[in-house]
């Protein structure tokens, strides 16, 4: 998908257009002309395999603070893929910079698909205008939206697993990102246990707040708005920051948003790059979560195509290091170890790429098929008395996580048209996981992004990060009552 | 003096005070749904009372014994109310918010045996002789046993017991009559957790017979 300025040259494209959609009311040739060439205009057209399959046009008289959206239409036969909205944002972005505090529109009355998209940006309905389709004699909705051009400083809590976050934004930039982690905590048990975090969680909240306000430099009277992560995650771990959070918003008097933690992941590569670049595939990894996204727009159009049905990624290395002796983390020590070792030496499985799994499971992942392989490997060895490899083992495992990772991520932008792939969570710290990844992307034309690692593991920016993102379009704040939800859904934004 | 007083060591409750008069009190005996209610129940507590959050000079949360997750709501929503509101932040015994209501509805009672559930077939449990200047005496606890085993501290049979619930105005009360002692009002707000977290080194296991 492009979307450039239109010209003159657009003109018959746009037309087609305008008459398979406004069957009795469409523009003629002339008035479309002139529109698309004035210079108090922006017409846009949105382009997929070389042609025109929609267009929009907005209008901004010189001094004035008002902005007018004219007309936007998409090709009935593409409809559903996310390019209106993709119009939509372009528009809405142009009349910021253009200064506009308020863009109106009118929309036919039975239009009710129409009606939802604006919704979804923000716009209201303001006023009836009677009659105003001719000839089918069809009102006219009136509806208007505000564009808030300050850039909201917001305070984000992440305390889904065994990470406390604080992270401080303005807008898209970051001004502070602390992180308290009870990792060392659970290194005795081999693996995250709830309880130990939800303690950690408590205890750390007020130190890590305290250090992130001091990194930026400002107080709480400073902050505009609160981010918390409402899900999913440990749930007793959730509640420690949503109840922190919920409380510091009654006493400041701010207003607060709950966000999903998996679109938080997302949205960190606006700290790192200045945006979202959309569509992209997103493959978020960690001890919690293997998880494959399609992200048409950040906060209207997220889709899971698949995760894992068993174990997460980060969790097997943590379960295969405790089989080979390694201490916890996995990640890391793995890591190290296979440095020296050979990734074919081993044929481990790899989970759910059968062709009778790919029907099924195209997107999904399963670990625990493979942990259960490496730990027969090293007990059938142990039994005959004969030495583990160990770096050979530990390398043929990691290039089985790694090869399923990356070859279904792949998989996911070529199927889907997606020349983008985002990777997240604390997994993506794995040497082997970013080269495989690099080369494979290289070889497909796919660009491959990775913000740094502290915007990667779970952290606090990247929650406080999609709430500006939630307040700058235009969102409502949370109601109170929203809770810790562990299993919510990655197209339930906000809560 | 302005307080806002809160626990989450069995269901949810919040009350504002000055000094120890009761503006407002919202008490939800459900004991599930304490990190959805706090938040409101915080802001309506406070338009209750006709008092705004800047106002308040004083929060009280119950420290426990209770269900972990549960207590954690309490204690974490007090921490960042008193940061947001820049007021300080006092800790109470909410089983000693039980003993204070009980010793109100009977004066002249002698030893008390309060009981909370601690799940796992357990209680949370506290003993007291009755109450001086407004503060219970607690004697021995908390502690946590099972049932059974509370006869091996105390003479349960010379004890009253009481299925009241703990509620924020008493704990309210408390911090503020602690205030008029030598030792005053305990800033300590370390939630009292009585166990260790349930949770077991594995041992690895074979996966091949």
């Amino acid at each position: 998908m492009l979307i450039r300025e239109a010209t003159e040259k657009d003109l018959s494209g746009i037309m087609a257009i305008e008459h398979e959609c406004f069957i009795n009311d469409a523009w003629s040739e002339d008035v479309m002309l002139s529109e698309v060439v004035a210079s108090h205009t922006f017409y846009v057209v949105v382009i997929e395999e070389d042609q025109i399959v929609g267009y929009a046009g907005l209008s901004k008289l010189p001094g004035s603070n008002q902005a007018d959206i004219q007309t936007i239409a998409t090709k009935p036969s593409v409809r559903g893929k996310g390019f209106g909205r993709a119009l939509m944002n372009t528009l809405t972005s142009k009349a910021k910079e253009l200064g506009a505090t308020e863009i109106f529109l009118e929309v036919r009355a039975d239009n009710t698909v129409a009606q939802k998209l604006y919704n979804v940006f923000g716009f209201k309905k303001i006023g009836v205008r009677k009659n105003y389709y001719q000839p089918d004699n069809v009102d006219a909705f009136v509806m208007q939206t505000a564009i808030n051009h300050k850039e909201p400083i917001v305070l984000g809590i992440e305390s889904s697993c065994d990470e406390t976050g604080i992270g401080i934004v303005r807008g898209n930039q970051l001004l502070a990102n602390v992180i308290s982690s009870s990792m060392d905590q659970h290194a005795i048990f081999g693996g995250v246990v709830p309880e130990v975090a939800a303690r950690a969680h408590l205890e750390a909240l007020t130190p890590v707040l305290d250090d992130a306000l001091e990194k930026a430099n400002l107080s709480l009277d400073d902050i505009d708005a609160i981010a918390v992560t409402n899900g999913p995650g440990l749930a007793g771990a959730l509640m420690v920051g949503i109840s922190a959070a919920k409380a510091l918003s009654v006493a400041t008097g701010k207003p607060i948003y709950a966000v999903n933690h998996l679109v938080g992941h997302v949205a960190a590569d606006i700290l790192a790059n200045g945006e979202v670049a959309t569509p992209t595939i997103a493959l978020l990894v960690s001890g919690g979560h293997t998880s494959l996204l399609l992200v048409r727009d950040l906060l209207t159009d997220v889709t899971l195509l698949g995760e894992t049905i068993d174990d997460a990624a980060g969790e097997a290395f943590d379960k295969v290091a405790r089989v080979l002796g390694l201490p916890y983390p996995g990640g890391p020590q793995i890591d190290r170890v296979a440095k020296e070792g050979n990734p074919t030496a081993i044929r481990f499985p790899r989970g759910l790429t059968l062709p009778k799994d790919m029907a099924e499971h195209r997107y999904d992942f399963s670990f625990s098929g493979l942990k259960t392989a490496v730990a027969r490997h090293v007990e059938v060895l142990e039994d005959k008395g004969e030495d583990i490899q160990l770096a050979d083992v530990a390398a043929s495992f990691r290039e089985a996580v790694v090869d399923v990772l990356v070859s279904k991520a792949i998989n996911a932008c070529k199927e889907h048209d997606v020349p983008r792939l985002l990777l997240g969570g604390g997994v993506t710290a794995n040497a082997r996981l970013r080269e495989v990844a690099q080369a494979r992307c290289l070889e497909a034309g796919v660009e491959l992004r990775i913000p740094p690692f502290d915007l990667c593991t779970d952290n606090g920016a990247m929650i406080a990060v999609l709430g500006a993102q939630l307040i700058m379009s235009g969102a409502a704040p949370s109601d109170l009552a929203f809770g810790a939800n562990s299993t919510l859904q990655v197209t339930k934004v906000q809560s | 003096m302005f307080s806002i007083a809160l626990d989450t060591s069995a269901g949810t409750t919040v009350a504002v005070l000055k000094d120890d008069v009761v503006l407002s009190e919202l008490n939800f005996d459900e004991n599930m749904t304490h990190a959805e209610r706090i938040g409101q129940t915080l802001s309506d507590a406070l338009t209750k009372a006709g008092i705004r959050a800047k106002e308040i000079d004083r929060v009280v949360v119950g420290a426990g014994p209770g269900p972990f997750t549960g207590l954690r709501v309490g204690l974490a929503a007090a921490r960042f109310f008193a940061l947001g509101a820049n007021a300080e932040l006092v800790g109470v015994c909410s089983l000693d918010a039980i003993a204070l209501q009980f010793y109100k509805q009977n004066p002249s009672a002698g030893s008390l045996l309060v009981t909370t559930d601690a799940r796992r077939k357990e209680v949370f449990w506290a003993a007291y002789s009755g109450v001086s200047n407004g503060i219970p005496t607690r004697v021995i606890g908390p502690n946590v046993n099972k049932e059974q085993d509370i006869k091996d501290f105390i003479d349960i049979e010379s004890h009253l017991r009481t299925d009241l619930l703990a509620t924020a105005a008493a704990l309210g009360q408390i911090a503020f009559s602690e205030t008029n002692t030598e030792l005053g009002p305990n800033y300590d707000v370390s939630p009292i957790y009585l166990r260790e977290p349930d949770a077991v080194p594995g041992k690895g296991k074979r996966v091949s017979g």
